[in-house]
């Protein structure tokens, strides 16, 4: 068990109401297998997404932040995910300025019926938040 | 002179106003200061000289009801223009009276200069250099070397909004591939050396909030999330990660909104660099959507549109 | 036992080593171009040269501290029982305060009124104050914005300092003010000072001239009444006030602070921050009225608190250290001395006659503030 807790990372998923969530309930439904790193705050849409809800998670103890919303064209309010996607490009271009690894964050378009393509996403992007390590490693350390 | 000529353009507008905006002598040599004339005879006080640093059109959204006259340079004119694209102000009220600019002051690199010794006159001769006495002697310096870093690569010395003009239109020499030459090389220092600048950087702050209210688009003043308890979005705790949180509210509430006016760097009382994560954003939104902030009034800031087909984001593969 | 020291000028890292050993040093330290008051160790710069940026008050006073943690617990027997654990902690290492100014010093003296010698002292601020030593370094010049003389002070002035140091061609000069500071003599690497007093005390005097004195001639603010509470005279002259907080979070003399609960599920802490009568928020009641509504009435606060109110609580001491920082890292270069030098007058020269234009329409005004 403390093996396992020891080396499960924090990774925040911020997943729109009408297709992502779906799509995540779609391949719990379906028993698709996926790592258990992801803790999923549902949106009603990705563009409610506040680039600072990112920025907020990652500085105060996420190792990784995941948003999805529909796909574009897709969106159950017509246009909310073109302005997430202007606002998710934007931060994803801040972080690394920041000293940030823009690979922490990632932003995708998935829909209710792409259990598949969610179970593949989470799984990738949870491998690639464990090849970069816990982001807070250093101030862990000293308490 | 400049200054007698815009004491005039002031006197020919001032029975239109109900207060102008320009520039008197602060509390020593080296300071000027915001004056609000409204009275005649204070327009005797009005000075015109390098050390007029200040943005005044921080000030125009809070009289938006009242008429007003103000001194502008060529890169505070890009407030004005973001004012309008935001209907911020009522442009019918305000009298812009332009100065082409050649650049003003960094007090801050001038006291570097002088090694802090107050400085107990200063004078500004016509080729840029400046005559600073201190009680230690007397020290020539050029203002292309102590101006703040934006009027090093100037795009707009002139104006580009107003209503009277005071001396001759300047066009910029500068190249424009200089004006984010700093922000590039900022980026070829590693990740961890760039938290590290900024970790060391922001736990500076004392969260006196002087970058905000130093800024003309942070317009939510007292209602700033970084002070509110409901959303809780920052701890009153002086710890690193809230303020970064903080630096962070003000940097993406301004994206693709920051005129780049300087003001919140030249406000820190700390001397931390806050103008450099907003130029960085205007960077990638220049790149991404050809946008730059406080040029043309009908234009509308990139992050309050979109187009369907957005060819210059490409979806990112994990 | 010697009744002063001195450390040679090359000798001065290596003393603060010393101090440091038994106490957190906090110095004066460069950070770019920017002097601030930060625990010292060999990493860090010190800058002596001009006063820091910030005051040494984040010392006893800090910027945020934690009053008590609180847990909450759920009751085994009777889960819709919820039992509370507080926990304070009122004991604080020992810090020395090195080089800090004697205006800065000063600053102390008027929070000590507010926070000790009171029928129910602040265990807080009590708890460091009696842990702290201040060691101050004298001006050998002014800076910019400087007017300590006329508000009491001086650039030798040794009220709430422990220890004085001069700064000397070779070294530093030290001289015990009080009993707590005599301890500064028994660190190892001080000299005995007896050869450079009568060098010291020459060098004390010689700046008191060059500080400015924007007051009256007898070196004390008078402020007229009739002028104080007059709305259109405060409208005058901070208009161009940005309702920031610098000025009062650089006071070596602001002493305000607010209290909130920093909780996360079950668990929390109780916060002391500081808090500054420039913010609207100050004085916003649960209601939603705020009786400072407006940046005048906020900034007549400042200068009422320091020059009249706290004047009139605490024997005629004005609660200004005179240090200037207010001035010198005002945005807008708002000048509290010469405010308080108008209010000198019965009358101020061009407010006569208000302009009609101003004084109305005040809601418009405060939009930003």
């Amino acid at each position: 068990m403390s093996d396992v807790a020891a080396r499960e990372l924090r990774i925040v998923g911020f997943l729109c109401n009408w297709c992502s969530y779906g799509g995540a309930d779609t391949a719990g439904v379906s028993r698709f297998k996926q790592p258990t790193d992801l803790r999923i705050i549902r949106v009603p849409c990705s563009g409610r997404v506040d680039p600072l809800f990112i920025v907020k998670a990652l500085l105060n103890g996420a190792d990784g932040v995941l948003v999805s919303g529909c796909h574009p064209r897709d969106c159950h309010y017509t246009d909310g995910n073109f302005y997430a996607r202007r606002r998710l490009e934007m931060l994803k271009r801040l972080l690394p300025f920041l000293g940030i690894d823009e690979r922490r964050f990632h932003y995708t378009w998935i829909s209710a019926s792409e259990g598949g393509k969610w179970q593949q996403t989470v799984t990738d992007f949870t491998k690639r938040v464990h090849e970069l390590g816990p982001l807070h490693a250093k101030k862990e350390a000293t308490p | 002179m400049i200054s007698q000529r815009l004491r005039e353009a002031i006197a020919g507008v001032f029975s239109e106003v109900d207060v102008a905006l320009a520039y008197q002598q602060g509390f020593d040599k080296l300071h000027a200061t915001p004056c609000f004339m409204t009275m005649p005879e204070e327009i005797n006080k009005l000075i015109w000289n390098p050390l007029c640093v200040h943005n005044l059109t921080s000030y125009l959204p809070s009289l938006k009801k009242k008429k007003v006259a103000v001194v502008v340079k060529g890169c505070d004119s890009r407030t004005i223009v973001q004012f309008m694209q935001e209907g911020l102000i009522n442009r019918e009220n305000v009298v812009i009276i332009g100065i082409p600019c050649n650049g003003v002051i960094s007090v801050n690199k001038v006291l570097h200069e002088t090694n802090h010794e107050p400085i107990e006159d200063i004078t500004f001769g016509e080729n840029g250099e400046i005559t600073v006495k201190t009680l230690k002697g007397e020290k020539t310096l050029l203002l292309s070397d102590v101006c703040p870093d934006k009027c090093k690569t100037c795009q707009y010395p002139t104006p580009i909004v107003y209503d009277r003009l005071v001396g001759d239109p300047i066009t910029s020499d500068k190249s424009p591939d200089s004006v984010y030459a700093d922000i590039k090389e900022f980026e070829n220092k590693t990740l961890e050396e760039r938290l590290q600048y900024w970790e060391q950087e922001f736990d500076r702050c004392i969260r006196c909030y002087a970058c905000r209210n130093a800024c003309p688009m942070c317009i939510c003043q007292d209602s700033c999330i970084a002070e509110t308890r409901d959303p809780h979005w920052i701890s009153q705790r002086a710890t690193l990660s809230e303020k970064f949180m903080f630096h962070m509210i003000h940097a993406l509430h301004l994206a693709g909104r920051c005129v780049e006016c300087g003001e919140c760097e030249r406000a820190c009382p700390m001397g931390i660099p806050v103008n450099k994560l907003k130029r960085k954003i205007n960077l990638d939104m220049k790149e991404l959507f050809g946008y730059e902030p406080g040029i043309d009034p009908e234009d509308k800031p990139p992050l309050y549109t979109f187009k369907v087909d957005e060819v210059t984001i490409k979806e990112h593969k994990i | 036992m010697a009744d002063t020291g001195f450390v040679q000028k090359e000798k001065l890292n290596d003393f603060l080593n010393e101090l440091s050993k038994d106490a957190v040093v906090y110095a004066p330290c460069l950070e770019g171009d920017t002097v601030i008051f930060k625990a010292f160790d060999s990493g860090t710069t010190l800058c002596l040269d001009r006063p820091a940026n910030n005051p040494p008050k984040l010392v006893v006073f800090p910027q945020s501290e934690t009053l008590f943690s609180f847990k909450y617990k759920k009751d085994a027997e009777d889960p819709r029982k919820m039992s509370v654990e507080l926990e304070a902690n009122t004991d604080f290492p020992r810090a020395i305060i090195f080089g800090a100014r004697p205006c800065d010093a000063k600053g102390f003296r008027i929070y000590d009124s507010v926070y000790i010698d009171t029928n129910t002292p602040d265990p807080y601020y009590k708890g460091r104050r009696e842990k702290t030593m201040i060691a101050t370094l004298c001006c050998s010049a002014p800076s910019p914005g400087c007017f300590c003389v006329a508000v009491g002070g001086g650039p030798a002035h040794r009220e709430g300092s422990d220890v004085l140091i001069t700064q000397l061609e070779k070294g530093y000069f030290i001289e015990p003010v009080t009993e707590k500071g005599r301890a500064i003599l028994n660190v190892p690497r001080i000299e005995d000072g007896e050869q450079y007093a009568e060098e010291a005390h020459k060098r004390q005097l010689e700046s008191h001239d060059l500080v400015r004195n924007p007051f009256a001639e007898d070196g004390q603010p008078k402020i007229s009444r009739a002028l104080f509470d007059l709305d259109e005279f405060w409208e005058h002259v901070v208009s161009k006030c940005l309702s920031c907080g610098a000025c009062t979070y650089l006071c070596p003399t602001c002493y305000c602070f607010n209290i909130t609960d920093e909780q996360a599920l079950n668990n929390g802490e109780r916060i002391r921050s500081w808090d500054g009568c420039m913010f609207s928020h100050f004085t916003l009641e649960g209601s939603g009225h705020n009786p400072r509504p407006t940046k005048f009435k906020r900034f007549k606060n400042r200068v009422g608190h320091k020059f009249l109110y706290y004047p009139e609580k605490y024997n005629g001491v004005i609660a200004c250290c005179g240090c200037g920082r207010c001035i010198r890292h005002c945005p807008v270069s708002v000048d509290i001395s010469e405010i308080v030098s108008y209010l000198r007058g019965p009358r101020f020269e061009f407010t006569n006659e208000p302009p009609e234009s101003m004084g109305t329409d005040t809601n418009s005004q405060e939009q930003k503030q």
